[in-house]
């Protein structure tokens, strides 16, 4: 057997007085790919921001190469080897991709002029290499986010690396740009590079993985081989409690439901073409699609945060004009946006203020906000959805993932919203919150709520939809009842380009 | 080829655009205004360009890190008075007086940097507080006189000629292009302007990548402070005497000159000739105008909407690139 | 050791004598203050109107504070000033309003105080009746008329050929001593070329424009849209460079300034005493070299030693309730031929 390159012992980290890691361990050979699986806040990232040199441990002990390591800073991580390819991509957009590959240790004369040209010919032998096409002199801002990854990859291979480490790396890439990166990984792997691969999709792991190791609550829970183990058992490992994930077989929308909403031939150049669909009462509709198929695009369009070059729209049989987020939310129409941080909360207002921020004219007077209304209101939708947050005056920046989307989806239920649009409700939620979620959508649409869920992942489409609808290239392909539907069905609609079809 | 093309395509649009707009205001006047079109005007175009135009490149370098120097207006003053009143009160040479405007300058934007970059101040504050601190100490080390430099007539009058020599011809535009040139070259083709340019673009990845971000960010805010104490020594050539107090207005022209030359203000983006040629504009503006025999105030009304529609010009044509690039 | 013991002996000697001091303060309570306002601090005019001020405080035995902004656009710096100087409960209280508007409320606040205030400099103009006890200011309207005087004693000859033209630089059009400047200098001037059987056409600015076109005489007037030296030079320049040209008035040190630095940026320079007459007002180093070099014809100075002085004359003769007439300080024309005089040299400032 052989000697691990990298050791990590019974590893803490305080941050002024939180414990964020109690007891983590780590081993890694060369030529491994290593699973590194936990629920949010689970200390994965804190654990691999020690080991590449963003912070440093409070205790425990880092064998590397044989050595015990004390990293002070990333660039001595670098120096090492050692190298994270960020979830967030961490590129100057505006500098070209040569220059990103080299920044911080750019090829110098006279040890301040600039060596624009020999960087970007060690760019392209390392792309070379790698047998990825990229132009050394195109600015990063204008790659797709894959290529951009790839360069985050060839960046780390230039550093000479013996351990990467990818946080999330499929999050925001299409399926070939994944087969495209998998492909790099199992060529490093060959080369003897070691690689940490964090990520929350069951089937990636399963599929390029050696080994697992599971945490929780900043605690090493074990390691397991990824071939000996199930799906299920991994999941088990992560949250302490069985979790089942069963596709539903059945639409539970009754025949004659009332059609709440009905667009017709929405376009919007470049993204959506001529997109016509129906949803009816108490249905979820999912919305199955590559990256890029326009499913988000469409969805803002309806919701009228994009302005739509075509199509008409009818509320509950009524045409309606949407050209605005507040003529959709006068018509019952709620957005719940993939990129909370972004669109869906403000993370520095409290849950209470969040809750009420579409509705606060029902809870204001003369331009008087009522408090004591809002505290009421909020509350009771905290203990409704089963909102975790000590009160309604915490803010939501401290909240966890899943528990901000329940403020957002308390804002708009308390703005009486009938349609709701729930994109990527689930990204970046760790998977005890998931089911959570899951709950919550279905007993929403037992109430009578009509949910459209975009989402990427196929299994949640199938487990939660009544129907699917398919896009690719910004055209509707496709459209299963859920007993008709299966993985292979949706990926040969999501497939379906224009020339071929 | 295609390389140089793409850039030019890509980068040199706004630079394309805003030496347009200047030949074409330049023209306009020349036919409009009366006795515009003459040495002398032109002469005086470049004599209001000096200064400014020594602000303007100094804080590109910040507003391209993302940050922004409002400190450069009252610097450029303070730093002239303190080196006239050395000149006039301790008897120094001049040519040690004019070297020591230029360090009070960097002494100022290493201030702004240290804050900054190590402090964690937000520059509009840090650099809000060294504006007010440069407009006391100006006061205070002039005696709140105002300082008068040797006139042209005196013996130490040489450095007039500096910008503009006796039979009045433009020394000062070479002396301006060699510095735009000096900048082009530090903002290219060296380490500090790559380095000004990624902390622009992503600060935290200039930082993850092994960047000295604390260290380049206050190599940036010197930059800008020596470059005003340049111009405080342009303005002390052009202007002779000096009154401790004013200052203040200038870093909004000359960061209005910055974003008509296209640099952005949210920081990645920019370059020192679109600074070149921004300032300019505004100088043009700033003879011309009365040359049409405007009325004063329609002067600064006009003044205000060229800055607004050269930054609307810019939204919109970063708006289209974008576009452009999702159909691809 | 001992080192130790002598510093401590001196603290306390130091000690002894403040608190001493700090007593005398007390008991000197009963002398009457002057809060002085005045416009700004940089100019050395100030200087001069504060050395005025001093010499008053010390022969009529009151006691002076004289404070001012740092430049004169600090209107609202000014105002604070002011209120701050009503707070102190002073005797009486001189004010040279930057804006006065904006020194209204203040001056009414005085006179419910039962605080006289006394104009200087540019005083309050158009204050309300009763709020105002006196002005001790320049007449900047007659100074204005003396500027024009002179200048037409000196280019009377050149008006009878052609359409000539006469440059006015204002520094701006809403100060009012600036102002009336102008307005005295438009008014003379008009009225002098007049009396020669001319017409006048005064153009360049709405707020003093005669509403003639195609007189016999153009006076152009040039008002710069910012107060910085760029501007001054950019509008004297425009004068400058119109060919008929014959005579240049700068109304105040910064309109000087701008004809001086405009015309040095002009091939062989414009103004002269053979060529364009050129008129300036106050002093200033530039100034004064230009007229020692006969660049400039002369310039009309105000006496701020006597502002100074007269202001606090007035102040003292209010808190005792006396009456008191608006004074007129003086205005004095000089030349290279009497600048350095007795009685010009004390007025000027470098």
């Amino acid at each position: 057997m052989q000697t691990p390159i990298l050791k990590m012992e019974h590893i803490t980290k305080e941050f002024t007085g939180v414990k964020a890691l109690k007891d983590a361990n780590l081993d890694l050979y060369e030529g491994e790919v290593h699973a590194l699986v936990g629920e949010n806040g689970a200390g994965k990232s804190t654990l691999m921001k020690i080991l590449t040199g963003i912070h440093q441990r409070s205790g425990g002990k880092i064998e590397f190469m044989g050595k015990e390591l004390h990293l002070k800073n990333p660039k001595e991580a670098q120096d090492m080897g050692i190298i994270i390819v960020h979830q967030e991509l961490n590129m100057m957009n505006h500098l070209s991709v040569a220059e990103n590959i080299f920044i911080g240790r750019e090829e110098k004369k006279a040890g301040f002029w600039l060596d624009d040209a020999a960087i970007k010919k060690q760019s392209q032998s390392l792309f070379q290499k790698l047998g990825i096409s990229i132009n050394p002199s195109e600015t990063i801002g204008n790659l797709t986010v894959g290529k951009q990854q790839m360069v985050e990859i060839a960046k780390a291979i230039s550093h000479n690396a013996k351990i990467i480490v990818f946080d999330e790396p499929t999050a925001a890439l299409t399926e070939s740009e994944i087969n495209e990166l998998f492909r790099m990984i199992s060529e490093l792997k060959k080369k003897g590079v070691a690689m940490i691969y964090i990520s929350h999709r069951m089937d990636e792991i399963q599929r390029i993985t050696d080994r697992v190791t599971v945490m929780r609550d900043g605690e090493y829970i074990g390691t397991v081989n990824t071939k000996d183990t199930t799906k299920d058992e991994i999941i088990n490992m992560m949250v302490g409690r069985v979790i089942y994930e069963d596709p539903k077989t059945e639409s539970t929308v009754k025949e004659d439901a009332e059609v709440v909403l009905k667009a017709e031939g929405i376009t919007m150049y470049p993204t959506v073409k001529n997109a016509s669909f129906s949803l009816r009462k108490g249905e979820i509709l999912g919305f199955a699609g590559l990256m890029g198929a326009g499913r988000t695009e469409l969805a803002r369009a309806i919701f009228g945060a994009d302005k739509k070059d075509k199509g008409t729209i009818y509320i509950h049989g009524k045409r309606v004009e949407i050209s605005s987020p507040m003529d959709a939310v006068a018509n019952g129409i709620g957005y719940l946006s993939e990129d909370r941080k972004r669109f869906g909360v403000a993370v520095d207002l409290s849950v209470a203020e969040n809750s009420v921020l579409s509705s606060l004219k029902k809870f204001s007077h003369l331009g008087f906000v009522n408090s004591h209304a809002v505290h009421r209101i909020s509350k009771e939708y905290c203990e409704k959805l089963k909102t975790k947050t000590p009160s309604v005056h915490q803010l939501v920046r401290n909240l966890s993932g899943g528990n901000q989307q329940k403020v957002v989806i308390a804002k708009w239920l308390i703005q009486n919203s009938d349609i709701l649009i729930f994109d990527e409700p689930t990204r970046g939620i760790d998977v005890g919150a998931k089911s959570e979620i899951y709950t919550l959508m279905n007993e929403l649409a037992q109430m009578g709520k009509s949910i459209i869920m975009i989402s990427s992942e196929l299994t949640e489409v199938l487990r939660m939809s009544d129907r699917i609808i398919v896009m690719c290239e910004g055209r509707i392909t496709g459209e299963l009842d859920i007993k008709d539907a299966n993985q292979q069905e949706i990926m040969k609609l999501a497939t379906k380009r224009e020339a071929t079809g | 080829m295609n390389d140089i093309l793409e850039n030019i395509k890509t980068k040199g649009m706004q630079k394309f655009i805003a030496l347009g707009a200047l030949i074409l205001l330049y023209a306009a006047f020349s036919v409009f205004g009366n006795n515009f079109f003459t040495v002398d005007t032109l002469v005086s175009i470049f004599d209001a360009s000096y200064y400014i135009g020594f602000l303007a490149i100094g804080v590109t370098f910040v507003i391209i890190t993302g940050g922004i120097d409002l400190s450069i207006g009252t610097v450029m003053m303070c730093s002239a008075i303190v080196g006239g009143t050395l000149y006039n009160n301790a008897g120094l040479p001049l040519w040690l007086c004019l070297f020591i405007i230029i360090l009070v300058g960097g002494i100022f934007g290493l201030a702004n940097g240290i804050m900054v970059s190590r402090l964690k101040l937000p520059p509009f504050i840090a650099t809000l507080g060294t504006m007010m601190v440069a407009s006391g100490v100006g006061s205070i080390v002039s005696n709140v006189q105002s300082t008068t430099f040797p006139m042209r007539s005196s013996p130490d009058g040489w450095y007039k000629d500096i910008f503009r020599t006796a039979d009045n011809f433009p020394t000062g535009i070479f002396v301006l292009i060699a510095f735009t040139v000096i900048a082009v070259i530090l903002l290219n083709k060296t380490v500090i302007g790559r380095y000004t340019f990624a902390i622009g673009s992503n600060k935290e990845a200039a930082r993850l990548s092994g960047v000295n971000v604390n260290k380049w960010e206050t190599v940036v805010y010197m930059i800008s402070g020596l470059f005003a104490g340049l111009a405080g020594i342009a303005y002390a050539a052009t202007y002779t005497t000096i009154l401790p107090g004013a200052g203040q207005g200038f870093e909004l022209q000359a960061i209005a000159g910055v974003v008509v030359g296209g640099t952005s203000l949210s920081g990645g983006v920019g370059s020192v000739i679109g600074t070149f040629i921004g300032v300019f504009i505004m100088s043009v503006l700033k003879i011309g105008l009365p040359y049409v025999d405007l009325q004063p105030h329609y002067q600064t009304l006009i003044t205000g909407i060229v800055v607004i529609g050269a930054v609307l010009l810019d939204i919109y044509r970063s708006k289209k690139e974008k576009s452009v690039k999702i159909k691809s | 050791m001992r080192n130790k013991k002598m510093i401590t002996s001196l603290l306390a000697v130091f000690i002894l004598a403040g608190i001493l001091t700090g007593c005398g303060g007390n008991t000197m309570t009963s002398q009457k203050t002057v809060e002085i306002i005045a416009k700004g601090f940089q100019h050395d005019f100030w200087k001069a109107v504060k050395k005025g001020a001093d010499q008053a405080g010390k022969d009529l035995g009151v006691k002076i504070n004289f404070v001012g902004p740092e430049g004169e656009g600090a209107i609202a710096a000014q105002v604070e000033m002011i209120n701050n100087a009503i707070n102190k409960k002073p005797d009486a209280i001189c004010i040279a309003a930057l804006d006065t508007t904006a020194s209204l409320d203040a001056v009414n606040k005085a006179k419910s105080n039962n605080i006289p205030v006394i104009g200087f400099d540019s005083g309050v103009p158009g204050a309300p009746e009763g709020t105002i006890f006196a002005n001790a200011s320049t007449d900047n309207y007659k100074a204005g008329e003396l500027a024009a005087q002179k200048m037409f004693e000196a280019i009377q000859g050149k008006l009878a050929t052609g359409n000539p033209r006469i440059g006015v630089v204002s520094q701006e059009a809403n100060s009012q001593s600036i102002s009336m400047r102008t307005q005295g200098f438009l008014d003379k001037m008009e009225s002098l070329i007049k009396s020669t059987g001319k017409s006048v056409s005064i153009v360049g600015h709405t707020k003093f424009a005669n509403g003639v076109s195609g007189g016999d005489v153009t006076i152009d007037i040039a008002i710069p849209p910012e107060i910085n030296d760029t501007q001054g030079q950019t509008s004297a320049q425009t004068l400058l460079n119109k060919d008929d040209l014959i005579a240049i008035y700068g109304s105040n040190e910064f309109a000087a300034k701008a004809i001086i630095n405009a015309d040095s940026a002009i091939s062989g320079g414009r103004i002269g005493n053979d060529k364009v007459v050129a008129v300036g007002f106050d002093s200033g180093a530039l100034q004064i070299d230009a007229i020692r070099n006969r660049k400039f014809l002369g310039s009309v100075t105000q006496d701020p030693i006597s502002i100074g002085y007269r202001a606090v004359e007035l102040a003292v003769k209010a808190m005792n309730g006396e009456s008191a007439e608006d004074v007129d300080t003086g205005s004095q024309w000089y030349t290279a031929d009497n600048i350095d005089s007795d009685t010009i040299k004390p007025l000027l400032y470098q």
